[in-house]
């Protein structure tokens, strides 16, 4: 706090805003357009695109089809070579290459990853996945490349780059898959482009930031020696921005391979998205996961290898170095004994898929044994939920309780007492605490009332872009209030409203259980160990997998969408908690120690305070990723902006699909603009204290 | 061994047919791209079709394509035939792409596809007037649940397929809360986990399909669909509302690319000619999905067995 002035002048908007809000529900009949966004004043937004499209794509039509066609062909020569090479060849190729990149651990890992995918039965499919991801993989480098490098040098690039970046990773991929099938064509091209446009963002990010971090007197000397602009880029700033590009290198390879089972629902490939999705459309639980479970140990053997090359030592380098004629011998060992089984044509068949059968049976049956055995308690846990908590968020106390659901009237007396029981709760924390504690708690009161369904546009509007500018300042206030704007007068509001309630929702409780989770594992190496592999399970896996068995259990509706975005986004709430907690110096708490904290004093008020900044990086994620997953919650029946993407992409609705994705991208980075801005408030604050 | 020989001697008949074909095979070296989509009856009448193209000496390709998507590629010639196109569920895309003359229906896959409420046998405890569509109006409650209370919960197409359960409950005034199911597997989810909980279900469903051969599952009986129950109020139960009735039937149809016929004549006349009848279509499909054969070699089965039917297709090009 530093003076009441300030207060006082923060404040203030707020308790107008209180009295606007009063006065907004007290003539909820002549100020109803306050109330709900009149329709009139919605425009044809979706329309005036598709026409636009239409001339554009016939202008573009052209090229774009020549690139479609130039980055076909490697990408199909590279599918038919992978498939066309015997398995265990390919095999041996690639735990040779881990074994070459880091050891034998490595060489055990991807020999046990492959040959599960080569029992499994999904091994073409498999090697077309990998042919996609072999080919998006470069091209979303050389891009990421390219525009980080424009976007450090060019005055204009510094200025447009990162919006752009925000709404390729935040956009969904499903809103513009129709305006680039019909640019691009059909065909595993198509999903080639939407890797690439989604996974080259970190790399740009990277490279970007690498630039900028390249220590001024290494630039400065090599003007001095009098290097032409170009060699100074890639003579001296680019190797000594190595070790952050790398990092962009690793993210862009997991960023593809989510997108492999996105690319697969145009089809035209026959990889092993496709499999998953077949799998999912007839609920086959079992299978599904198996075969999602082949994308996870693609990625996990990609990563892996990569990364060991990025990171590798210098006595592996020298190691390797010394070895060369032995490693030679071996590629060559490999492509004869590969010449030799074609030409003695042995085929060691790639399609038995007897084993998965058996497990995929045996999973089915137990997922039918716990719905059959746990049905009512199912049952009653969703119930519970629904009434109590996503119902009061939705539509509010006003409207959700009901004999009904809650067993009882909602009176005007219990109105008149919850409204007073709040404002006395309020008034004591802002008089005991600080104001705005107090004025959060109006705020949830207020919104747990109405519910974000029912609460007035007008209200809700002011106090996103009062919020935003008291955390950020002018430039994110203006941000938000456009972007809110957008959404309003594109008709998409009650919709977005949808989005944020089942998003927010499911955001408390992934953060909850997340950092709950990533506490405990902070406190011990063992559970540690048992929780990272389950956590990179979680974020590789295609989503889709998550929702049949949530769909068994509770049926199509809101909770299970719930569950299914929880399922997804409490993995970085997990690992950001923990890698918070961990990084906390052990000097501070030895200190803390010998002062004579208990373990409680020194979780709550040395390792939090500590952490935080990190935790708050985690909140943000689970944010993103909630928003993320909104889209394919929407494939158990939720009702808000996902459900517009794929009405748009069913019924090649462009405009429509592009203004739904554009509000989803807004909304993740006006919540993205705010808590950053917060927090580096926050963070400020600290550091001065 | 004399069935093999017999089928190989037919072969070579059929292989010596393609010589003497009045429409012209054209460039037959080129492959023949038919689309796989996302189910497995399509799979079954794709590769029908390729089979008895192959038979008449053609070169064929299954490419996988998503249902909506398949349009692009076929408009532009990437893909030359879809032997599955739903009306009841026809993407806009076909529309499109059939207005600006790029692609073309050939007439019906052959089946009694059908569309309608179905729920599985041991509901008919819960509301025993079933099937009669009257029955739903006393035990909507039985099928309520926290989302949908006081109403009953009615499973809807999902969204981007149309909504004909909220439409019909809305027709027949009948106090259900129609939810969108948001895809097919959350559908068959519904259905695999109701029957495994003997928990209530009613849902809107098509035939064929493979879930009707594995599950007992029964249709509720609507009132005869005619026109007039969905252009006049008037008509029907209920005085005030259209869609008083049942689902109108549906029409399964094949598609092909416009420049099918220039490139391809004699494949355009077998294609036109294939028919593939719901029995055997069902069958086929549960011996893929329950028994986990394998399309390829179901096919070849049917082929070797229904060698007349096929052959008369090949002879429709003669």
């Amino acid at each position: 706090m530093k003076n009441d002035n300030s207060i006082s002048a923060n404040a203030l908007p707020w308790l107008f805003l209180a009295v606007a809000a009063l006065l907004v529900h007290s003539f909820a009949d002549s100020l109803g357009w306050l109330h709900k966004f009149p329709a009139d004043w919605v425009i044809p937004l979706a329309d005036w695109i598709n026409k636009a499209m239409d001339t554009f794509v016939e202008l573009v039509k052209p090229v774009t089809r020549a690139i479609a066609a130039i980055l076909e062909w490697p990408m199909i020569l590279l599918r038919d070579v992978l498939q066309w090479t015997p398995w265990p060849v390919t095999v041996a190729g690639v735990v040779l290459l881990a074994w070459h990149a880091s050891g034998i651990r490595l060489a055990i890992v991807c020999l046990l990853a492959l040959l599960y995918i080569a029992l499994s039965g999904y091994w073409n499919p498999s090697m077309s996945t990998m042919a996609l991801v072999g080919i998006a993989v470069p091209l979303s480098l050389l891009l990421g490349l390219a525009i980080g490098i424009a976007a450090d040098r060019t005055e204009m690039g510094k200025r447009i780059v990162p919006p752009i970046l925000d709404i390729m990773q935040t956009m969904p991929t499903f809103a513009y898959l129709v305006p680039i099938l019909v640019l691009f064509g059909f065909g595993p091209v198509v999903g080639l482009i939407a890797s690439a446009i989604y996974a080259c963002p970190p790399m740009v990010r990277n490279v970007h930031l690498g630039l900028k971090q390249v220590p001024y007197e290494i630039v400065e000397a090599a003007k001095m020696s009098g290097v032409s602009s170009y060699q100074r880029l890639f003579w001296v700033e680019l190797p000594a921005a190595m070790a952050q590009i790398k990092v962009g290198i690793n993210q862009t390879i997991m960023a593809t391979l989510s997108m492999v089972i996105i690319a697969s629902v145009i089809g035209g490939f026959g990889d092993i998205g496709w499999e998953v999705l077949s799998t999912i459309r007839k609920a086959r639980f079992g299978e599904s996961l198996l075969a999602g479970f082949v994308i996870v140990l693609i990625a996990i053997v990609m990563d892996r290898i990569s990364s060991a090359y990025v990171t590798q030592d210098d006595i592996t380098k020298a190691k390797n170095l010394a070895n060369k004629k032995l490693w030679f011998t071996a590629a060559v060992l490999l492509i004869v004994i590969c010449a030799v089984i074609k030409a003695l044509g042995i085929d060691f068949g790639v399609d038995d898929s007897s084993l998965t059968k058996a497990a995929s049976e045996w999973l089915d049956q137990k997922l039918e044994a716990i719905v059959v055995g746990y049905g009512q308690l199912l049952t009653d846990i969703k119930n519970t939920f629904f009434f109590y908590y996503l119902l009061p968020l939705r539509i509010g106390f006003n409207k959700a309780i009901l004999p009904l659901t809650w067993g009882f009237e909602f009176t005007e007396a219990m109105r008149w007492g919850y409204a007073i029981a709040m404002l006395i709760i309020c008034l004591a924390l802002a008089k005991f605490k600080s104001w705005q504690t107090g004025l959060s708690v109006a705020a949830l009161a207020y919104l747990l009332y109405y519910g974000l369904t029912g609460a007035p546009w007008m209200v809700l509007t002011s106090a996103v872009i009062l919020l935003a500018w008291q955390a950020g300042g002018r430039s994110v206030a203006i941000f938000t209030a456009c972007s809110l704007g957008f959404i309003l007068i594109t008709g998409m509001w009650e919709r977005a409203m949808l989005s944020i309630y089942l998003c927010g929702a499911a955001v408390i409780l992934s953060f909850l259980l997340g950092s709950a989770i990533g506490v405990w594992a902070a406190s011990s190496d063992r559970v540690s160990a048992v929780v990272r592999p389950i956590a990179d399970t979680f974020q590789t896996i295609p989503l889709f997998v998550f929702l049949i068995p949530v769909l068994m259990f509770f049926q199509v509706g809101e909770f299970t969408a719930l569950l299914a975005i929880i399922a997804y986004a409490f993995v970085p709430a997990i690992r950001y908690t923990e890698s918070g907690l961990r990084q906390v110096s052990p000097q501070l708490i030895e200190v803390a120690v010998e002062q004579g904290c208990t373990p409680s004093q020194i979780f709550w008020q040395v390792k939090v305070p500590l952490a935080i900044p990190t935790i708050m990086v985690g909140l943000n994620q689970t944010i993103m990723y909630g928003f993320a997953m909104l889209v394919i919650a929407a494939l158990v029946g939720t009702t808000g902006l996902g459900q517009q993407i794929f009405l748009a992409l069913s019924a090649a609705d462009t405009g429509l699909g592009l203004i739904a994705g554009l509000s989803m991208a807004l909304l993740a980075m006006i919540t993205d603009r705010i808590m950053q801005a917060w927090a580096a408030k926050k963070f400020e604050g600290m550091q001065a204290d | 061994m004399i069935r093999r020989v017999i089928t190989m001697a037919a072969l070579s008949l059929s292989l010596g047919l393609t010589v003497t074909f009045a429409a012209d095979m054209g460039a037959k070296d080129e492959p023949i791209k038919l689309s796989i989509n996302e189910w497995t009856g399509q799979h079954i009448s794709a590769h029908i079709a390729g089979e008895t193209l192959k038979k008449a000496g053609y070169n064929v390709e299954y490419v996988t394509a998503g249902y909506d998507a398949q349009f692009t590629a076929m408009a532009d010639g990437e893909i030359h035939g879809a032997m599955e196109v739903w009306s009841s569920n026809a993407p806009d895309l076909w529309v499109k792409m059939a207005d600006a003359g790029k692609v073309e229906d050939i007439g019906e896959t052959g089946f009694d596809a059908r569309e309608g409420f179905v729920y599985p046998l041991h509901v008919k405890e819960m509301c025993p007037g079933l099937p009669a569509w009257e029955a739903l109006k006393e035990c909507a409650a039985n099928f309520a649940t926290a989302e949908t209370l006081p109403e009953g919960r009615l499973i809807d197409y999902p969204a981007d397929w149309g909504t004909p359960g909220a439409d019909r409950m809305k027709g027949l005034a009948l106090p259900f809360k129609a939810v969108p199911a948001g895809s097919e597997g959350a559908l068959i989810s519904e259905l695999k986990s109701s029957i495994a909980k003997k928990s209530p279900l009613l849902m809107v469903f098509w035939q064929p399909h493979w879930a009707l051969a594995e599950y007992d599952v029964e249709w509720v009986d609507m009132p005869k669909a005619e026109d007039a129950c969905f252009e006049d109020a008037s008509w029907g139960s209920n005085p005030n509302e259209v869609n008083d009735c049942d689902f109108a039937a549906s029409r399964v149809f094949k598609v092909i690319w416009s420049g099918l016929g220039e490139k391809w004549p004699a494949a355009l006349e077998i294609l036109k000619a294939v028919k593939i009848s719901t029995g055997d279509q069902q069958v086929m499909m549960a011996a893929i999905d329950q028994n986990g054969g394998k399309v390829e070699d179901i096919v070849a089965e049917w082929m070797a067995n229904n060698e007349g039917t096929w052959s008369e297709w090949v002879a429709a090009a003669n």
